[in-house]
Parts: C-alpha cells; sequence; structure tokens
C-alpha cells in the first residue's frame, strides 16, 4: 500500500486544481505589492503634479486591490475544495478498511478509538493539507515578493524594520504549542466531567434510594470547577497571542518610523515609500505568524496519520478463501465439522468438534453459558480465523471460499439483535441484500445529496412482509403506526428485546438460506409467541438445514439430532428421547431449567 | 466476543409508551437552526449572569480603555508625521519619542485588551458552572420516570456541549461583538471630527460591504445547518457500522454500506463547499473594499488645495483608520454562527429547566422543600413495620399492581416470590417512592410515607438491588457511600459480610479497603458487588431492609459467601425480600406469592405447601430430582420480558 508511506499521495489526484490555487497564490502575492506601491506613489503625487496623475494611480489602487481579492478567493477555493476532496477519499478509503476488519478486532479496539481517528485524525490530516499548503506557500510567495521590493526600495530600512520578525515566528510556534496543549486539557477534562454524568445518570436509582445526591453534587462541582480552571488556561494562553504579535509588529513599525522617518528627513526615501513600507510591514505579520503555526500543524499532522497508518496496516485477520464461490443451489447445505479445535491463548474454546448436519435436518446445539455454542456458530460463519480443513459446506472446505459465498449461504439470527437506525422494512430487506441503513429521518435532510433513489418502499415487497409474518412480528406491526415503515431505535420507536429478536430473525429468514443459524434467537421473546414462531418456523425450515442453539427444552425437543456442549467439547449427542435416557449434563440442564420456569407454566401468556 | 452493540436507541425502555406522534417529522437535534439573537433567552441566562456582574463592570471599564488605546495610535502617527517628519524645520531629534510613544500605546493597549477578554472569559466561564450546577441539581431532583424516556446522552450533551457552545457567547459573540460595534463607532466619530466630508466619501464603500456580509451571512447560515446535520449522519453511520460489524459481515453488506457511507461523505464535503467560498470572499473582499475606501480618500485628498503637508496627515490618518475599521468584519459573519449555535444550545438547556417532574411530588414543587420537609411524624413505634393497601399502579396504560394489600411486621422477614413481571421490584420501586402509585396507601410504621420527607424516607430504608452500581473511587468510598464512617466500622462491615475474603482471592493484602474500584466497577465480579451492597446496607443499618436477591450465576465460592453475607445482614432486622433462593423463602417468616400485579397467597412455607396452589408447585420444582413428571404435566416457558427492570 504505497499511500501509507506518505498522505500527500491522496493529494495526487487533485494536483492540478491544486496546482490552479497555488498559481493564483502566486497572481495573489504579485498583485498584493502594487496597492501599497500605487497608494505611496498616489501619496507621493498629491499637491505635486496633477489631480489627473493621481486618480490614475488610485485608479491602478483600487484595481489591484480587486485583482488581489479575486485570486486570493480562486486561490483559497481551489486549494480548500481540493484539500475536502482528499478528505472524503482518504475517510472513504479508512471506512472501507475497516469493513474489512472481523469482529475480534473490534473485540480488541474500541470502536471510540476508531471513530476518533476516522473524525479527529482525518481532520487534523485535512488541515494539514488545506490551511497547510496555502499557508506554507503564501508564506513563501509573500518573503520573496516583499522582501524583494522593501530591499529595493531601501535596503537599510528594510533591514531594520524586519528585525522583530523572527521574534514573531517563535510567538507563533510556542503560542500554537500552548494553546493545543491547553485545548488538549481542557478536552481532558471535558471527558472526565461527561464520565462523570454519565455514572451519575445510570447510577440515579441509587443515587435517590441512597440520598447521595450532595455527595454526587460535590464531586460534579470539583470536576465542573477544574473544566472552568483548565477553559481559564487556555484562555489565558489565547488572548496572549494577540496582544503579544500586536506588539511584536508594532515594534517594527515603531522601527520604521524611527529609521523610516530619519530616511524620508535626509530625502533617502519619500514619504509616499515610508507609507508603502507600513503597507509591507503589515503584510508580513500575518505570514510569519502562521509559518510558526504551520510547524505544529505538522507535527500534529504527522502524529494523526501515524495513527490513520496504524489502522491502514493492519491486515484483516480472516483471510479471503481464494477458491470458486459455491455455485448456486436452492437445495439444503449439508455441513461437515470434522476435529475443529479453536483456542485463543491456551485455553480451548472448542475442542476436537466433529459432527455432520445432512440436508434439510435441525440441529440443536445446547450447553451451559460459555461452552463453546456462540463460537461454533461464529465458526461456520468465519467470523473467527479457523483452520482450513474444519469445517465444509456441500463438501467445500469454507476457508477456500469467498467470505461473501459463504455468508451468502448462512441466514444467521444472534441472540443479541442489532438493528440498523431506519425502518423495520429496511432492516428485514437487508437479509437479502436490499434496504438501507440511511434512516429515513437523516435521508429527508439528505435526499439533496442523495437524490430520491435512497427512498425505496419496501413495506410491500413480499420477501419482507413474508418473513416478517413467518418471525410472528404481524401482531406487533399492526399496532405501530408505520407499520414495517416503522423506525428503529434513534428517533425512531424503540423496540422490545423480543420485538428486536424477531426482526432480526425476520432478516435472516428472507435471505431464504440454505443454511439458518438461530443462536438462542428467541430468548427475549415471550413462551406463547415463540411456541408460534417455532410452528412456523418449522413450515420455513422445510427444505432447509437448521441449527438452533436454545437454553429452553420446548425450542429443541424436537430436533433431529441434540449436541451438548460442555468446556467447548461434545460431550452427549442424540435425539431429546434418548438424552434425557442417558441423564448427564442433558438432563441436569434440563432440570435447572424447569426450577426457573415453572411460576411461568401456571401462567401461560403472562402479562403482555 | 460480542461485539455486537445495542442500536444507538438502547434497550427497550420499561413499559415507556411510545408516543407514536414522536416519531414523525421531529427534526433531528443538529437540524435546529436558531435566531443569532433572541433576547427572551438572553434574559433567561441573565440570572446566571448576574452573580458574576462585577466581573463584568470590570470588563465594561476595560473595553472602552483598549478602544481609546487603539484609535491613539493613528493620531500619534499623524503627529509624528505633520509636526516632526514633514514639519519646517524637522525634528528629527524628537522621532525616538514618537517610536517610544507609539510602543507604549500599543504595549498599552494590549495589557488592556489582556485584562478586557479575561474578565469577560471568566464570566462566561463562571455563568456557565452555574448553569451546569443547576442543570445537574435540576436533573438530580427530577423523578426516576423521568429518566426513563430521556436518553442518557442527551442530558450529558446538554450538561457538557450545549454549554461549551452557550459559553462562545462570552468567548466570541455578542460580547466581543459589543466592543466591536463601539470600536467602529468610535472610529466614525473621530474621522468626523477630522473632516466630515471626506468621512462621507470614504464610507461610499459601506452599501457595498453591507451587501457583502448580508451575502456571507446568508451563505453561513444555511451551510452551518448542513454542516451540522451532515456531519452527525456521518458519525452515526459509522458508529453504527462498526458497532455492528458482525452483522454487516454476515450480511455482506460491506460493499452497500461503502457505497451508502460514500454518499453521506460526499453531502458532508458538499456541504462545505459554500462555507469555503463565504469564507474565502469574506476576508479577500473585505479587504478589497477597505483599500478602495482608501483608493477614495486619496483620490478625494488630490481635490485639496490646502497645504499638502495637513492634508498628507489626514490622509494618512484616514488610511489607518480604515483599515481598524475593516479589521473585525472578515470575522462577522463565523461570529454570527456561533452565535446562532449557542442560541440553539441555550434553547434546548433552558427547554429542560423547563421540564419539572420532580421526585418525591405529584405536583411541580421546588424540590429544596420536598427535601427539608418536616420531621414531624416518625412514628417508629408501630408493630407494623411496612405496610401496603389497595396499592395500584401502571406504567401508561398498562397495569402493572392492580391492588397490593401487604404487611411487614416490625423485625420480620417477609418473602415475595412470583413469576418476572409480576411485579414484584415495582413494590419496591413505590416504597422508596422512585415511582409514585396511582392509588392506595403505602405506610412506614404507621406513618404515610407522602407525610414523610423524601430523605428521611430513604434513610430510613435501604434497597439492595439485583444489579449493584459502583462507582469509581476507592472500595471505602463505595461502601461509605457519602457517610462518615470510621476505619474501624468500615472493616467491620467488609468483614462481617465476607468481602474481605472474596477479594483476598486477589491478592488484595490486608486493607480490602483502598482497593480502586474502576469505572463503572468493571473490576468487580458479580459475586462481589453483591457483597459491597451487603457492607453498605449493614453500615446504613437501616430500619427496614429491601432486598431483591440477584439471579445471577456465580462460582460455588462466591455463592457461598453471598449467602453467609444475607444470613449476617439480615440478622433481627425488618426485611422485606424478593426471593430467589429456596432458603431464603424457606427462612422467611411470612411468603407473598404474587402474580400479574396481584398478591395471590400469603402463608408461611409450610401453610402454602399444605395449600397446594402456586407457591406448592414453585417449591416442588426446587426439590425436584426427577425431571420426567414435569415434562409430561408442563411445558416449560418463560415468563415474559419483563415490563419492569
Amino acid at each position: 500500500m504505497s499511500r501509507t508511506l506518505s498522505s500527500i499521495g491522496y493529494l495526487k489526484p487533485y494536483r492540478v486544481p491544486l496546482a490552479w490555487g497555488v498559481l493564483m497564490l502566486l497572481l495573489t502575492n504579485a498583485c498584493y505589492l502594487g496597492v501599497p506601491e500605487m497608494m505611496g506613489r498616489a501619496v507621493d503625487s498629491l499637491g505635486k503634479t496633477s489631480t489627473h496623475h493621481v486618480l490614475v494611480l488610485v485608479g491602478w489602487m483600487a484595481g489591484f486591490a480587486v485583482a488581489t481579492a479575486i485570486t486570493r478567493i480562486a486561490s483559497r477555493i481551489w486549494i480548500f475544495n481540493a484539500a475536502r476532496a482528499a478528505e472524503y477519499d482518504l475517510r472513504s478509503h479508512l471506512f472501507g478498511h475497516m469493513m474489512t476488519m472481523s469482529p475480534a478486532y473490534y473485540g480488541k479496539h474500541p470502536v471510540g478509538d476508531v471513530m476518533s481517528r476516522l473524525t479527529n485524525d482525518v481532520q487534523t490530516v485535512r488541515a494539514l493539507w488545506g490551511f497547510g499548503t496555502v499557508s506554507l506557500a503564501n508564506a513563501i510567495l509573500a518573503f520573496i515578493s516583499v522582501l524583494g521590493i522593501m530591499i529595493w526600495h531601501a535596503p537599510m530600512v528594510t533591514v531594520l524594520a524586519i528585525l522583530p520578525f523572527p521574534l514573531i515566528y517563535v510567538v507563533g510556534q510556542a503560542m500554537s504549542k500552548r494553546i493545543y496543549g491547553t485545548m488538549r486539557r481542557v478536552q481532558g477534562e471535558l471527558g472526565t466531567l461527561s464520565s462523570r454524568i454519565q455514572e451519575d445518570l445510570g447510577a440515579i436509582q441509587v443515587i435517590k434510594t441512597y440520598g447521595l445526591e450532595d455527595v454526587r453534587r460535590a464531586g460534579f462541582i470539583t470536576g465542573s470547577d477544574r473544566l472552568l480552571h483548565a477553559n481559564m488556561d487556555a484562555a489565558k494562553v489565547r488572548i496572549q497571542l494577540g496582544p503579544s504579535l500586536n506588539a511584536l509588529a508594532a515594534l517594527a513599525f515603531a522601527l520604521l518610523i524611527l529609521f523610516g522617518g530619519r530616511a524620508v528627513i535626509h530625502g533617502e526615501m519619500t514619504k509616499g515609500e515610508l507609507i508603502a513600507f507600513s503597507g509591507y510591514v503589515a503584510r508580513l505579520v500575518w505570514p510569519t505568524l502562521t509559518l510558526g503555526f504551520l510547524l505544529a500543524l505538522v507535527q500534529r499532522g504527522r502524529a494523526s496519520w501515524t495513527r490513520l497508518v496504524q489502522l491502514f496496516e493492519t491486515q484483516p485477520d480472516i483471510a479471503e478463501g481464494t477458491g470458486p464461490a459455491l455455485p448456486a443451489s436452492a437445495q439444503p447445505a449439508r455441513v461437515e465439522v470434522k476435529h475443529l479445535t479453536y483456542r485463543i491463548g491456551d485455553h480451548p474454546i472448542l475442542d476436537d468438534i466433529t459432527l455432520t448436519l445432512e440436508p434439510g435436518t435441525i440441529t440443536a446445539v445446547v450447553g451451559r453459558t460459555g461452552s463453546g455454542k456462540s463460537t461454533l456458530v461464529d465458526a461456520l460463519c468465519r467470523l473467527i480465523d479457523i483452520p482450513a480443513g474444519s469445517i465444509f459446506v456441500d463438501g467445500v472446505d469454507i476457508t477456500t471460499m469467498p467470505l461473501a459465498s459463504l455468508r451468502a449461504q448462512i441466514g444467521y439470527a444472534p441472540q443479541e439483535a442489532f438493528l440498523f437506525s431506519t425502518t423495520i422494512a429496511d432492516n428485514i430487506a437487508m437479509g437479502y441484500g436490499g434496504g438501507t441503513a440511511i434512516p429515513t429521518a437523516r435521508q429527508r435532510e439528505l435526499e439533496s445529496v442523495l437524490g430520491s433513489s435512497a427512498a425505496s418502499d419496501l413495506r410491500e415487497e413480499p420477501k419482507v412482509t413474508a418473513a416478517s409474518v413467518s418471525a410472528g412480528l404481524a401482531r406487533d406491526l399492526g399496532v405501530m403506526p408505520d407499520g414495517l415503515g416503522t423506525i428503529v431505535g434513534e428517533r425512531g420507536i424503540t423496540l422490545s428485546g423480543g420485538q428486536r429478536q424477531r426482526v432480526a430473525l425476520a432478516r435472516a429468514l428472507a435471505a431464504a438460506p440454505r443454511l439458518l443459524v438461530l443462536d438462542d434467537s428467541l430468548s427475549s421473546v415471550d413462551a406463547e409467541t415463540e411456541r408460534l414462531i417455532l410452528r412456523n418456523l418449522r413450515a420455513v425450515m422445510h427444505g432447509r438445514t437448521a441449527v438452533l442453539i436454545s437454553h429452553r427444552v420446548a425450542a429443541i425437543k424436537d430436533a433431529d439430532q441434540i449436541i451438548v456442549l460442555d468446556h467447548g467439547a461434545v460431550v452427549a449427542r442424540g435425539t431429546h428421547a434418548a438424552l434425557l435416557a442417558e441423564g448427564g449434563v442433558y438432563q441436569a440442564l434440563y432440570a435447572s431449567q424447569l426450577d426457573s420456569e415453572v411460576t411461568a407454566t401456571r401462567n401461560p401468556g403472562g402479562v403482555h | 466476543m460480542a461485539t455486537v452493540g445495542t442500536p444507538p436507541g438502547g434497550p427497550g425502555q420499561p413499559g415507556a409508551p411510545n408516543a407514536p406522534a414522536q416519531q414523525r417529522a421531529v427534526p433531528t437535534e443538529e437540524a435546529m437552526l436558531g435566531k443569532a439573537m433572541d433576547l427572551a433567552l438572553l434574559r433567561r441566562l441573565w440570572p446566571f449572569v448576574r452573580p458574576h456582574a462585577k466581573l463584568l463592570l470590570a470588563w465594561a471599564c476595560f473595553m472602552p480603555l483598549t478602544i481609546l488605546l487603539d484609535l491613539g495610535q493613528p493620531l500619534l502617527f499623524w503627529y509624528a508625521l505633520t509636526h516632526h517628519m514633514l514639519a519646517t524645520p524637522t525634528h528629527i531629534e524628537m522621532l525616538p519619542y514618537d517610536a517610544l510613544a507609539y510602543m507604549l500605546l500599543v504595549v498599552g493597549q494590549g495589557a488592556s485588551s489582556f485584562c478586557e477578554t479575561w474578565f469577560v472569559q471568566l464570566t462566561g466561564q463562571r455563568t456557565m458552572h452555574s448553569l451546569r450546577t443547576t442543570i445537574f441539581d435540576h436533573v438530580l431532583a427530577q423523578r426516576a420516570a423521568f429518566f426513563d424516556t430521556i436518553p442518557v446522552g442527551r442530558l450529558m450533551t446538554r450538561m457538557t456541549n450545549d454549554i461549551e457552545s452557550l459559553n462562545e457567547i462570552f468567548a466570541q459573540g455578542a460580547i466581543t461583538l459589543v466592543a466591536d460595534l463601539l470600536k467602529a463607532f468610535a472610529i466614525v466619530c473621530v474621522l468626523l471630527a477630522i473632516d466630515v466630508r471626506l468621512t462621507g466619501i470614504t464610507f461610499l464603500t459601506l452599501p457595498l460591504l453591507v451587501i457583502l456580509v448580508e451575502y456571507a451571512r446568508r451563505l453561513m447560515r444555511e451551510s452551518f445547518r448542513q454542516i451540522r446535520v451532515r456531519l452527525a449522519a456521518m458519525n452515526a453511520f459509522a458508529q453504527e457500522h462498526l458497532s455492528g460489524i458482525k452483522v454487516v459481515q454476515l450480511l455482506g453488506r460491506a460493499a452497500t454500506a461503502q457505497r451508502e457511507y460514500n454518499n453521506i461523505n460526499a453531502g458532508h464535503r458538499d456541504a462545505y463547499l459554500p462555507q469555503i467560498r463565504a469564507d474565502a470572499s469574506m476576508y479577500a473582499l473585505v479587504e478589497a473594499i477597505g483599500t478602495i475606501s482608501i483608493a477614495v480618500a486619496i483620490a478625494y485628498a488630490a481635490g485639496f488645495r490646502t497645504s499638502t503637508v495637513a492634508m498628507l496627515g489626514v490622509v494618512v490618518v484616514f488610511i489607518e483608520y480604515i483599515k481598524k475599521f475593516f479589521a473585525p468584519l472578515p470575522d462577522l459573519s463565523a461570529k454570527y454562527a456561533v452565535m446562532q449555535g449557542a442560541m440553539a444550545a441555550s434553547e434546548r438547556i433552558f427547554q429542560l429547566l423547563d421540564t419539572k417532574e420532580w421526585d418525591g411530588k405529584e405536583a411541580a414543587v421546588d424540590p429544596a422543600v420536598t427535601r427539608q420537609g418536616s420531621d414531624a411524624t416518625l412514628g417508629g413505634a408501630s408493630a407494623i413495620a411496612v405496610e401496603l393497601a389497595g396499592v395500584t399502579f401502571s406504567y401508561g396504560a398498562e397495569p402493572v399492581l392492580r391492588g397490593i394489600d401487604l404487611r411487614v411486621p416490625r423485625g420480620q422477614t417477609v418473602a415475595i416470590v412470583g413469576a418476572t413481571g409480576s411485579g414484584k421490584s415495582t413494590v419496591i420501586k413505590l416504597l422508596t417512592r422512585l415511582y409514585e402509585r396511582d392509588s392506595g396507601s403505602v405506610r412506614l410504621g404507621g406513618v404515610e410515607i407522602r407525610d414523610l420527607p423524601l430523605a428521611t424516607l430513604r434513610e430510613r430504608i435501604t434497597v439492595v438491588s439485583q444489579d449493584v452500581i459502583l462507582f469509581a473511587g476507592t472500595l471505602a468510598e463505595n461502601i461509605a457511600l457519602g457517610k462518615q464512617y470510621t476505619e474501624a466500622q468500615l472493616d467491620s462491615a467488609v468483614r462481617r459480610v465476607g468481602l474481605d475474603r472474596a477479594l483476598a482471592r486477589r491478592g488484595t493484602g490486608s486493607t480490602a479497603l483502598t482497593v480502586e474500584v474502576t469505572e463503572r466497577g468493571s473490576n468487580f465480579s458479580a459475586g462481589e458487588r453483591q457483597l459491597v451492597a451487603f457492607a453498605r446496607a449493614l453500615l446504613r443499618d437501616p430500619e427496614v431492609l429491601i432486598l431483591d436477591e440477584a439471579t445471577a450465576h456465580v462460582d460455588p465460592e462466591a455463592e457461598a459467601l453471598i449467602e453467609r453475607g444475607v444470613a449476617e445482614l439480615m440478622k433481627g432486622r425488618t426485611t422485606l425480600v424478593i426471593a430467589h433462593r429456596l432458603s431464603t423463602i424457606r427462612n422467611a417468616d411470612l411468603i407473598v406469592v404474587m402474580d400479574k400485579g396481584r398478591v395471590v397467597e400469603q402463608g408461611t412455607h409450610d401453610q402454602l405447601v399444605t395449600h397446594g396452589g402456586f407457591y406448592a408447585a414453585l417449591e416442588r420444582t426446587f426439590r425436584r430430582q426427577d425431571a420426567e413428571p414435569a415434562a409430561a404435566t408442563a411445558e416449560p416457558e418463560r415468563a415474559p420480558g419483563p415490563p419492569t427492570a
């Protein structure tokens, strides 16, 4: 990945607009010289030559001013737009890369950290591209042009007047560092205070019942006070900048009055030149300052870039299969697991598992929490890195097939149903690759950009409606004002745990997969609804191979085979009747489960 | 391995009814567009500023001084030019003094401006501190149901980000605008004093300027909103897809997600384009207009037929003042956008402060009143410690308790059993007035709990809940919870509940009290948390203990510790326990069986077993060794999703 060497690679596609931008900057600086020059000459001509001559000079002055403005606007638009465009590329590239990382990666790297890089670090790099380019080019051009013309007019006065400028550079650099440091402290205090508020709001019932209001308040005030002081420290540094800079610039002006004034009196310089010089000196203040800022900006940009490179250099831990994709088929899949072992460190999570899922059969997997059930399913979908030759679908090793091809065979409904904050219909349609994850409320706000393409209506789509019925959602959708068009989550309706699970189930069913995997996906659904769903599912599962993970005996009793896992190993297998007769772990599991459920038994349907 | 997060909406709110109207056409927070100057909002802000009015006064003193010293500089230059450099004879020897005087003015101006800004910033920061504390107090004084309807994130934003944007009024908004306006006014006055006609000619360019500022303002106004909306959309999208990476990959959605992200990303990029245009134009054109004003002034002076020197001086002074007049203008549109953000933030903040669902009273009453209350009738003598009579409660339209009668005699243990969703936990919440019952009465020691000050009520009843919340800090702080105890007391409590033994397993040495608890107590296991809660309750030594037994599975060793800890805690204490353990239930003086918000059975263990109802069935399964008959008689099911936490 050649782009990881330097962030400049991202600017390459935009070298033409950038070149135009720099050219415009060159013109800006050239035109800009004309303003003080003409002003000086006009002032010199006052009362000496004809009014007409003055007017011509003044006209030139205005003309140069307008030309400066136009070229400056053009240069900024060209360069800043290019930086935004490059930022777009960088961000999209990074997002795409992050989409290839496995869930295991995000188990180790908090999403918040990745998000921070995707937002803050990308912004810092963009600031370097835009502001950095403009400042550097501008400073160089300004120094060459302004110093050139000043020396041409009066070399000695020039040298004396620009004596304070190195100081301006130093001040700019030091201030920029201090401003950045204090700003980081403000951010840190703000973060601490936020976590504190979050902690308090999450513990509101304890705070109330234990009467902790005053204690927590005291802690909050301390945090708020620390933020106040951090903010004041930052302000102190920030508000020093203006006056210090003014003072240094004024020093340059004072030197100009002193030596320039003397030169005027001695006739070495005209009074117009003196006025022009005051313009020139003013012109150098800003570039010198930004040059000081630039160094800190480059350092920050480089640090951000390093963090981004770290992400780019992390290769997906699950290798894409290089073999051919599975041929399309409507037949149920045949799955074989052969001596599958998976460890984390030295600890075996799956221990030498061998089993076969015959086409069209239902296999139930049971076991205690932590026995490896979910890991087995993850292995089947290659969400974890498994050794080659341990799982086969239709006789093909799954590590050789493209990930997309493997996952297209599988419809998966997890226990923790993850729904996107869009409509229920969109969420279901995602099962077969339809739908959009951009919520409708956002779509309306974004439609000027997205056009009308995103506003597809999936509420009437037969695949979606059929799946929602099979998943037992019909009654719930009936009472929602927008039915399938109801928006889930953020700014939409908050679904109950059971409803979310059923939407995820509908999503899995909508895919009409050859292999259906239900990972305890009805655990939050009430008993009556579950019975209904299972009855439906038996019809839906006809003609599919299915894996069922559940804690509920009712859900797995009728499975063709039941696999009992304990500590990652298969400890028993067979039908419900056979396993009960056998005793052991399965029976114990069965018995313990009855304990907690018997009160509900007396009360079928429960409160709803 | 569970990397599948919950969607931003968070887990289902317990029974909180979703108003269907709420989901439609509510603009996102980012889309709210405030006025740049809303006097009604500023008036509401004033009470928070008033305590710091002295600081504002100090600012008001330095502000004109800064302007004075700033505007003195061109006059000095004028004087040096006309009286020393160009005068006949010239006064070359005076030039160093001119330079020195100039430097003094500049340094004076710098010092004064530093003080001016310092005071205004301090006013802002102190005001924000007061406001933040007010919001915090306000939020904490709301009743528990309030927190069911508002996401935590939103409340956090009010106290952090919104406050920070509101502070911009002081940092770079309205207040600095006042200074800029005053300065502009002063410049015009000085120029008029020097030459009325030249001033008039010079400011011929003003209409141009007004047009430009208005154009940039419009561009900025829309652009500002667009940027906020699109940035929020982009980040929400990325956050959601990174959190749900497992589902994204299983659904093979990476390519689709990339396409959709690119769309939003492009929208985000394009939203900045008008701003780039406005920004670039503003700076460059204001500068150009300033230069044209100078050009006009020189052209006008060319028509003068007076002394060259005098005229030259006037021209130079005009040039300098015009530069100063134009200097703050390029920032004007940025300040406008900032003010807009600040006003929108203050609107959201005051909206929150207008929500008054006070804890402890159904009517809107100041929380301070409730807290103080009258300590009059404590009624500690009654033989019945807790009594509920005909208590009903519903979440929205959903009835949870349908008339509960319950008595806990002093010194006894009453166990409540029942399926999830039968209303057990709700009883606890009503007892401590986290939620207010709809009807019926609840008495503590014979006194209606609504007649007790809230603080007293919660002092006398201690709840040990299933989910034990720990705060970042030391273990000692977590046990004391804001009360003053001696180290010996703390240590004794830790030992009595067996927390020292539990923590000894991780090798903490002799003093368990100094163990650091990380944020949300993530370094404490479920069993250890339970023991911490027991120690808390033991120290508080409440009149009535309410125990919501944990169902969480812990390892056998911890289980044994917990059992011993519970026994220690309940010894000789009036206890109401929501029981999940057979041993706890059996040892209770009275067992109350709840179902669908009603008490269906009560009595002692033996009575209830003989009665042969709900409890008898429950008890049988607890003891059952043989699973077969159960499978024959009942199809096991789980109770419906809990309407209460």
